[in-house]
């Protein structure tokens, strides 16, 4: 059976190779098309011809799949619109899949449930391929092929006998960012807490001087608090373990057979985590700082915390509902709030991992991200006229309006620039490597009971009065050790196959 | 073959009981039971078309599950095992229904052969149709419910069943191609060392889980349901509202309540911090029976309502005058429910003590909603609260490994229904089902 | 004679002393969730202790009129299509399946409720792949008549509990009823079943309950956002969406409270009233 499909794909590869022809590219929306599937076929993934025929189906209905948070803000009616405009000719349709924005294609696409065309986190997406629930995409062909960096590509990269494909087209970009209240910084911030004189305050920018300027809110004892964050939430935590030469998966997480949360020295990021929580209180420990970040960041019960960009709206809607209450009209607090919450990078790390060093040398924080994008459905009826919706949806003018809607990090690097701000920043972290991408195969599914479990022990120890777990360096490789084991067991024991 | 029948049989049967067995109906046409030959023929007929459309290749499915695997992007169309697997038991019962059907065509033409003999008449279809309504009533009301079972209840429990014989899970799901293994996978689960004790750790947890909240929930339902059949309790519709008032909340609304209130930043943990002292990690890592009791808590919580209202229905029906007479008699409060109310409502109530030991065996939402995604030391892929189903759900359907999940809810299943059997068997509910009539 | 009635005033006393404590273990998670619904603020922890900070009624108006993203009347429309259909069906089924099994003695009947017993023992959410492909099978993802025809389907299960009560119902009537002439369907709708109201009406209950607050299965079977049911659809909240939860928690509350209201009088009375025994 193999054989056979092998052979086929050569052939099909041949005639691509064959009949290919130059680089061609129109300017309205069909002659794209059109020069798309002819460029195609000079390219490697020659293959895809047999999926993209280049000729748009007419009179279709695409069912398109989007996040929530983009139908709720009206971004999404606005690109259907815009689309549907656009490709009024050929009769072709894009309307809302209504759908749960998680559901599973793999469920639903095979019995004919699934929408045609989905936009998803990666994580999700890449474990459509291996039942080719989803189409591949040819990649190379599109306008945003060179806008987006390699490392988002990556995470829809899959290699299926010996050709490369990549099954979806990135969009935007998720991962930590350190959120502040500007008003609470002390008011000789600017004498006291710039050493390096560069107008940002030093707590901010490393973890160090976060750290004491939390030790002081605290020591003040009015049960304030200066940094939180719920520890148990992978998410967030690992990216300590990365900063010291931890990994998720060998080979680029694609290795399922080795496991690296304690390698490098991961254990002197976790003893980073142990550190902070010391400066929490029992919070830290399940997920309440998560849920209650929103309204004790506004009123002022904390200074900072540490989450994704897309939440920015929620914060700003508690604060200026604290300031409303206390006297202001809706459109000064609005704006009050919008200067005095801060989102910007996540602070910078000791190489020591000691978090009490003065002048210690930093390395930049490897926080856990993810990118989100779009991918066809195979069990679409119309795969062209899908193809056209993700590029229409993907272009310059549409990343951009998402970016002002929903306020995203765009993965294209001319929106990002023209963004600027956190997504400069952010779309950089990723183009630098630092944002450590997750796992684009299925074994990424078991990493987070055990890493998780962890987190919640370790946040535990900071508030054990006796019998500590984790009193030193080795017992917190140990314990790191035993996730590592305990994924390996969820991952392969049973795995007959 | 046929013939040979035909002879040792010939005196016993008739030619109409012969005709029958050639073609469903065609005995009783030929003893003027138009309508009832009319009802076989249908059956006939329909068996025939199902089997030619699709039984038989469903049947032929069962066997091979698939031959021919999809590949979406050459555009093949494949054969997808799990549904062939499924159609395929629905062919099987469906077959079996049909050989049913068939089997008693022929006992029914013999069966009027001999009242023929006996010098009656054959019944008239009317005549059939009004004993539906009174010798065979209860063959009228079980079909319907028997059917429904049957396809929505049986059907998936066998499907389950059989995929534990199949290596149907991790990356063979659809459209890649399922087939039988035999006995492999209850052989890997008995050679995996690290399984043994978390099986018999969970396995002990789960027999206490499920006896004592059983107990505590029906003695507390039960108890409340006395408490508010008193005389001296009056308004007893407003005091009777607010247990409902749980009621009418969903559990899982509830049980994710539940879960805020004892977190750290709960109200509960607000309270005692206020107080000045420090907060109680009731369902954190450590909190191993802290976290069992609030278990045991909450699951009374939602379940003591609806035994409170069942008790109270049974109370409803209890004879007044052996109360009465025990009154008489001197016999004090306690000795009354001891001696009278408890063996009634005990008798009335076995099945439902066993239904709902089955339903907090198998409880998943709870543990699941209040402490879930802990792995803890000592126990693989599991913590210390998970119940036998909760395990399953880590090994099995969160890690896509579906025919070990089947393979160990079969394991379970045996267990489970052994015990159960076993004590049903011997209830008096069961065995003297006229004690109270 | 005076210690019998300070006996008689203590017991009373020491009875609504424990039926007060009752009242407030079910109520304070309850009133929680009410004071919730009412918070001005979306944010679970915008609470002074017990209480909410700020009061208001906007959730309750946003969940009837914000109906964008959050559909809830009409979330609320399904899920009371879906109840009051698989409670009529079932309650029905059940109580027939219940009676016979308890009245008829006939070849296979402890065979049946042993099987019954031993099959409500297999996890169920093993089987739940099967049930989904049944359903795709059939064609009847998307639709609500699936969903009410699985609940159904599944309700006779739990018809042990109603046949417990059937067997405490003297069969004497019944066989001076026959001997009157009247066939078992007969004896069954004019004589059993106005005797068994209290059990009628547990059974409407539960099985009314059950489909309004699922929310597994109508996850797996409704794929689309408009056929949601209450318990779906809430589930999907987003986490600043913590009162609209409880609000909608609240208000999905409602209807089996005035259900109760409306049938606890047949329910406490139905054999009292019957004259049979006393």
């Amino acid at each position: 059976m193999k054989k056979l499909w092998c052979s086929l794909l050569i052939s099909s590869m041949c005639i691509g190779l064959l009949s290919g022809c130059g680089k061609e590219n129109g300017e309205t929306p069909s002659g794209t098309q059109e020069g798309k599937a002819e460029t195609e076929t000079t390219e490697k993934s020659a293959d895809l011809s047999a999926i993209y025929s280049g000729e748009l189906e007419k009179d279709v209905t695409i069912r398109v799949l989007e996040n929530d948070t983009a139908i709720a803000e009206g971004y999404f009616q606005e690109v259907i619109d815009a689309f549907n405009e656009a490709y009024a000719d050929y009769g072709i349709v894009a309307v809302d899949a209504n759908m749960d924005q998680y559901s599973n294609l793999a469920d639903d696409g095979p019995y004919g449930y699934g929408p045609d065309v989905l936009y998803q986190a990666n994580d999700v997406l890449m474990k459509y391929v291996e039942g080719k629930h989803i189409y591949p995409i040819p990649a190379q062909n599109l306008e945003s092929y060179d806008k987006i960096p390699q490392t988002a590509w990556d995470a829809y990269k899959t290699v299926i006998d010996g050709v490369t494909y990549y099954m979806g087209v990135p969009v935007n970009v998720q991962s930590s960012m350190l959120y502040y209240r500007k008003d609470m910084l002390p008011e000789n911030w600017e004498t006291e807490w710039d050493k390096n004189g560069n107008k940002i305050p030093d707590m901010v920018e490393n973890w160090n001087d976060m750290y004491r300027y939390s030790q002081s809110i605290v020591d003040k004892g009015e049960g304030k608090f200066g940094y939180m964050r719920s520890m148990y939430d992978v998410y967030f935590s690992s990216g300590f373990l990365f900063s010291y030469g931890a990994y998720v998966f060998g080979d680029q997480n694609t290795n399922a057979e080795d496991i690296g949360f304690s390698a490098g020295n991961a254990e002197i990021g976790a003893n980073v985590l142990l550190q902070q929580a010391g400066l929490m209180n029992e919070d830290c420990i399940d997920d309440s700082v998560t849920v209650s970040a929103y309204s004790k960041l506004a009123d002022g019960t904390y200074f900072a915390t540490m989450t994704t960009p897309d939440v920015k709206s929620l914060f700003l809607k508690e604060l200026a509902m604290v300031y409303e209450n206390e006297g202001m009209s809706a459109d000064e607090a609005k704006a009050k709030a919008e200067e005095n919450l801060v989102v910007t990078d996540v602070p910078r790390l000791p190489a020591s991992g000691d978090l009490t060093e003065e002048n210690p040398e930093l390395i930049p924080l490897k926080a856990m991200g993810g990118v989100n994008g779009y991918a066809i459905s195979a069990y679409t009826k119309a795969p062209n006229a899908c193809l056209a919706f993700v590029e229409f949806a993907t272009n310059y003018d549409m990343i951009m309006k998402r970016h002002e809607t929903l306020g995203i990090v765009p993965a294209r690097s001319d929106a990002a620039e023209a963004a600027g701000g956190i997504s400069e920043i952010m779309y950089h972290n990723l183009d630098e490597g630092n944002i450590v991408v997750m796992p684009s195969i299925r074994a990424v599914e078991q990493i987070w009971t055990p890493a998780q479990t962890f987190f919640q022990d370790l946040a535990k120890d900071a508030f054990r009065t006796s019998d500590k777990k984790y009193g030193s360096l080795e017992q917190i490789k140990a314990g790191l050790e035993a996730v590592d084991k305990q994924i390996y067991d969820a991952v392969h024991t049973l795995a007959t196959n | 073959m046929k013939d040979g029948v035909k002879k040792n049989t010939s005196e016993k049967w008739g030619k109409n009981v012969k005709l029958s067995m050639c073609l469903m109906g065609l005995g009783q046409f030929f003893y003027g039971q138009i309508g009832r030959g009319l009802c076989y023929l249908a059956i006939l007929l329909l068996a025939v078309v199902y089997f030619v459309y699709r039984g038989f290749s469903d049947l032929i499915g069962l066997f091979t599950l698939g031959t021919k695997e999809a590949d979406t992007w050459l555009g093949l169309e494949g054969d997808n095992s799990v549904v062939m697997l499924l159609m395929g038991i629905l062919s099987v019962i469906a077959l079996l229904f049909f050989v049913f059907c068939y089997l008693s065509n022929i006992k029914d033409a013999y069966e009027t052969q001999k009242l023929c003999e006996r010098g009656g008449h054959p019944a008239k279809f009317k005549e059939d149709l009004k004993q539906f309504l009174d010798k065979k009533f209860y063959k009228t009301v079980l079909f319907l419910p028997i059917v429904g079972v049957c396809v929505f209840n049986i059907l998936p429990i066998i499907f389950m069943i059989l995929i534990a014989f199949t290596n149907y899970g991790g990356n063979i799901v659809p459209p890649k191609l399922v087939d039988w293994v035999g006995i492999d996978n209850f052989v890997q689960i008995a050679t995996l060392s690290q399984f043994a004790p978390t099986f018999g750790r969970i396995l002990i947890w789960n027999l206490i889980w499920a006896a004592v909240s059983t107990a505590v929930n029906y003695f507390a339902g039960l108890g409340l349901a006395l408490l508010l059949n008193k005389e001296c309790v009056k308004g007893k519709a407003f005091w009777r509202a607010f247990p409902m008032l749980a009621y009418a909340v969903p559990g899982f609304i509830t049980l994710l309540g539940f879960k805020f209130m004892f977190s750290y930043g709960g109200p509960i943990n607000q309270i005692i911090t206020d107080m000045g002292y420090r907060a109680v990690g009731f369902l954190d890592i450590d909190a191993k029976w802290i976290a069992r009791g609030i278990g045991f808590a909450v699951n009374a919580w939602i379940s003591v309502p609806s035994i409170m209202l069942l008790a109270t229905g049974i109370l409803s029906n209890r004879d007044a005058s052996q109360m009465e007479s025990a009154k008489i008699d001197g016999a004090n409060a306690f000795q009354q429910f001891r001696h009278i109310t408890l063996p009634f409502v005990l008798f009335s109530t076995t099945p439902v003590l066993i239904s709902q030991f089955i339903g907090n065996f198998n409880n998943f939402g709870i543990f699941f909603f209040l402490r879930g995604g802990l792995y803890i030391d000592g126990y693989f892929l599991a913590s210390d609260t998970d119940l036998l189903i909760n395990w399953l759900y880590n090994l099995s359907i969160s890690n896509n490994y579906y025919n070990v999940g089947a393979t160990i809810s079969l394991v379970i299943f045996m267990i489970t229904s052994f015990i159960s059997l076993l004590i049903y068997t011997r209830s008096s509910s069961y065995r003297e089902e006229d004690t109270f009539r | 004679m005076k210690s019998m009635k300070t006996m008689r005033v203590l017991d009373t006393v020491v009875t609504h002393v424990i039926l007060i404590a009752v009242c407030f273990i079910f109520l304070f998670p309850c009133l929680w969730l009410i004071l919730a619904s009412f918070s001005k603020s979306g944010s679970i922890y915008s609470f002074e202790g017990f209480f909410p900070s700020a009061y208001s009624l906007d959730t309750f108006r946003n969940l009837f009129t914000d109906t964008e993203m959050y559909n809830y009347p009409k979330w609320f429309r399904n899920t009371l299509f879906i109840a009051v259909m698989s409670c009529l069906i079932g309650s029905f089924l059940v109580i027939l399946t219940a009676y016979t099994m308890s009245r008829f003695q006939f070849k296979g009947r402890k065979t049946i409720m042993k099987t019954t017993l031993v099959l409500g023992m297999f996890p169920s959410f093993m089987g739940m792949i099967a049930v989904y492909i049944i359903m795709t099978q059939f064609g009847l993802i998307n639709k609500m008549w699936g969903l009410i025809l699985i609940y159904s389907a599944n309700a006779p299960m739990g018809y042990l509990t109603q046949k417990g009560f059937f067997d405490t119902i003297p069969s004497s009537i019944d066989e001076a009823a026959r001997i009157d002439g009247a066939t078992n369907f007969q004896v069954f709708l004019k004589i059993n079943l106005p005797l068994s109201l209290p059990i009628i009406v547990y059974t409407a209950l539960t099985s009314f309950t059950f489909p309004w607050s699922d929310f597994i299965l109508p996850k797996l079977l409704l794929k689309e956002k408009d056929l949601y049911t209450v318990a779906v659809g809430l589930m999907n909240l987003g986490e600043t969406e913590f009162s609209r939860f409880a609000a909608g928690s609240v208000f999905i509350a409602v209807p089996i409270v005035i259900l109760y209201f409306c049938l606890m009088k047949f329910f406490v009375n139905g054999m009292t009233a019957g004259a049979v025994k006393g």
